[in-house]
């Protein structure tokens, strides 16, 4: 049973995961005050869903009021539970936890995207996880370069991605759920930050 | 523990005659071990069994017991096992099938012998298993093939019929078993049990595992992490199941596969791919010393020594530059090539020169068959050396079958693995690796 955008929200609070600036919409208006106060680039998202983005349910890049407006009456066409959010750029991460019906506690770290879906470059832990051990996670990922920064581009803050995978640890290992997916997960060289959440209850 | 690996007495419930039976295949074994303790068989229908006399019941056996062994049917195991406990046996092994594994009717019964023994604090292995052996002891309760020779390998198995075929295959090899132990459906000791009691066996070097399935994976990673001797596990079972419709991205990745390798390694565990490397890798760790990631290849053939340098890089194991002196036509880097034409004094300067050389840890010796090889020389040559530095492994390979028997025979009798192919030689080491 996946949780909702609340329920989720006040897990990730309680263990000091980031999450982007994020706001429920119940109306245009509401909408628009949340742009008035974050600013802009921001992401409309329907909400509870498992893959928002096969069915359109998602629209990113969002750049000035009018855009907004627009996406608004498109994607109110597919859900009525809306999300907006704050647009972050960066490396797109995959975190995730679950628990393993033979093992117990597990995390999960790799890069999002394409890499995770059909490259498959991710690494795994039992948890409850030492620094030590969440830095090894990080580092065994094949694509591990891109984080420390290649081609001109600069890297993300490993050791903030270290203590997400803690947090994320210690959530697994103290509460009662079964899984949870941070997919993305955006790292730029400033910030580390949940864009999307998931819990199975 | 000791009633099981060495009791003092031991009583067959099931003995029997008849061709191709379990109770045929365990009378054979047990009487093997007959001068080492007092052996009873049992069996009401059978006034003796391979020319030994045969007790109707249990209690029909005036001595104290220390090890039953049970292999009759299983609708009349609980009977027994009831009579086990009247007699106050020390230990069960429980043989017979048609339990737990079967559903759940077997496994309502399988409960109440569980519950039964555990009141009566009688030690219990199985049911369901093909027993267990210990060489060293002269004990073999079980009914694999033939008893195989006593050495440092304590192996441990989830399948019986897995055992027989390692046993069987060990037939004319020269490493040998501290302990074979078949688990069965561990309705009383389990696997951990098992592992802790290797870790305290003095005979025992290596524990090799076999399993298919944990019941409590992190129980079995908690203990394993625990263990100090190296563990090997082969794990049968990697086909993905199908996974549920609905589920995270998390769920969806995180396949049993994957989740055991992760417990394996985060545990210590070497885990192996083939019944062939669980045997090669156990036997490296039988024999030789751990050693940390620095490792010297010394060969009297190029390509052999290429071959071992490509295997080497694809698992990251270090092979430190050379710092000693050397003759000029020598290759003058690691992997040494001492070429073709090395005679068995150029082989003793190599290998010499590569375990002197501090940051060299240990080493993989490659021999080819040319004209001038004295495969035995350099055998023994390589016997000498371990013996000056006991704490660096030695691995090798002498390719070959004809001229190179005699110096495999020799070597492998002094406890150097020698295998047949340059990357099962690298596997080797890259187990023995800390």
């Amino acid at each position: 049973m996946l949780l909702s955008f609340e329920e989720t929200q006040i897990i990730l609070k309680k263990y000091k995961i980031p999450y982007a600036k994020s706001g429920v919409i119940k109306s245009e208006k509401g909408l628009l005050e949340f742009a008035k106060d974050v600013g802009y680039p921001l992401a409309l998202k329907i909400s509870n869903a498992l893959h928002k983005t096969d069915v359109g349910g998602v629209i990113l890049d969002i750049e000035n009021k009018k855009e907004l407006i627009e996406s608004y009456k498109k994607i109110s066409k597919i859900s009525k539970e809306i999300i907006v959010q704050e647009m972050i750029k960066g490396e797109k991460i995959i975190m995730g936890a679950k628990t393993d019906s033979v093992f117990g506690p597990i995390v999960l770290f790799g890069l999002g995207g394409i890499y995770v879906e059909i490259l498959k470059d991710i690494s795994f832990r039992l948890a409850p996880i030492t620094r030590v051990e969440a830095k090894e996670m990080i580092s065994e990922i094949k694509g591990y370069d891109i984080l420390k920064g290649a081609r001109g581009k600069q890297g993300v803050k490993i050791d903030e991605l270290e203590t997400m995978l803690l947090s994320l640890s210690d959530l697994i290992v103290k509460e009662d759920i079964k899984e949870i997916d941070l997919n993305p997960v955006i790292a730029n060289s400033k910030q580390t930050i949940a864009v999307d959440a998931k819990i199975l209850a | 523990m000791k009633y099981i690996f060495n009791p003092k007495s031991i009583a067959l419930i099931g003995a029997t005659d008849r061709a191709g039976s379990v109770g045929k295949g365990l009378a054979i074994n047990l009487l093997e071990g007959k001068k080492k303790r007092a052996l009873f068989f049992v069996n009401p229908n059978r006034k003796n069994v391979l020319n030994k006399k045969t007790y109707p019941q249990l209690k029909d056996i005036k001595q104290g017991i220390d090890l039953a062994v049970i292999a009759v049917p299983a609708k009349i195991v609980l009977q027994i096992v009831k009579e086990c406990c009247e007699k106050k046996v020390k230990a069960i092994i429980i043989i017979s099938s048609g339990f737990a594994e079967i559903g759940h009717k077997g496994a309502v019964i399988q409960k109440q012998i569980q519950g039964l023994l555990e009141r009566e604090n009688i030690s219990l292995i199985g049911p369901n298993c093909l027993g267990i052996l210990r060489p060293s002891a002269g004990l073999n309760v079980s009914f694999a093939p033939f008893t195989p020779k006593a050495g440092r390998i304590t192996l441990i198995s989830q399948s019986g019929a897995l055992l027989d075929s390692i046993i069987d295959a060990s037939f004319n090899k020269s490493y040998g078993f501290s302990a074979i132990i078949s688990y069965g459906n561990e309705a009383g000791l389990k696997l951990t049990d098992f592992l802790k009691w290797a870790d305290n066996d003095s005979k025992t070097k290596v524990i090799s595992i076999y399993i298919e399935g944990l019941k409590n994976g992190r129980e079995f990673f908690e203990i394993a992490k625990k263990i100090k001797k190296p563990i090997v596990v082969l794990k049968g079972g990697k086909t993905k199941t199908s996974q549920k419709a609905v589920s995270s991205h998390t769920g969806a990745l995180a396949g049993e596969a994957e989740i055991y390798s992760t417990a394996f390694k985060q545990a210590g565990i070497f885990e192996v791919e083939s019944i062939e490397q669980f045997l090669d890798v156990s036997k490296a760790l039988a024999w030789q010393p751990r050693c940390k990631n620095g490792i010297g290849i010394v060969s009297n053939g190029g390509g052999v020594a290429i071959l071992a340098a490509d295997y080497c890089d694809k698992y990251n194991i270090v092979l430190p530059d050379l710092k000693f002196k050397m003759p000029k036509k020598w290759s003058q880097n690691n992997p040494l090539d001492i070429i073709g034409d090395a005679d068995s004094e150029d082989y003793a300067l190599a290998i010499n020169s590569l375990l002197k050389q501090e940051n060299i840890y240990g080493l993989i010796v490659l021999q080819t068959v040319q004209i001038m090889t004295d495969s035995l020389k350099n055998a023994k040559i390589i016997i000498e050396a371990k013996k000056k530095f006991k704490n660096k492994p030695i691995i090798t390979t002498f390719l070959g079958e004809k001229n190179t028997r005699k110096a495999v025979d020799l070597l492998e009798k002094n406890k150097i693995p020698n295998y047949s192919d340059p990357l099962e030689a690298v596997e080797a080491i890259r187990a023995l690796i800390k």
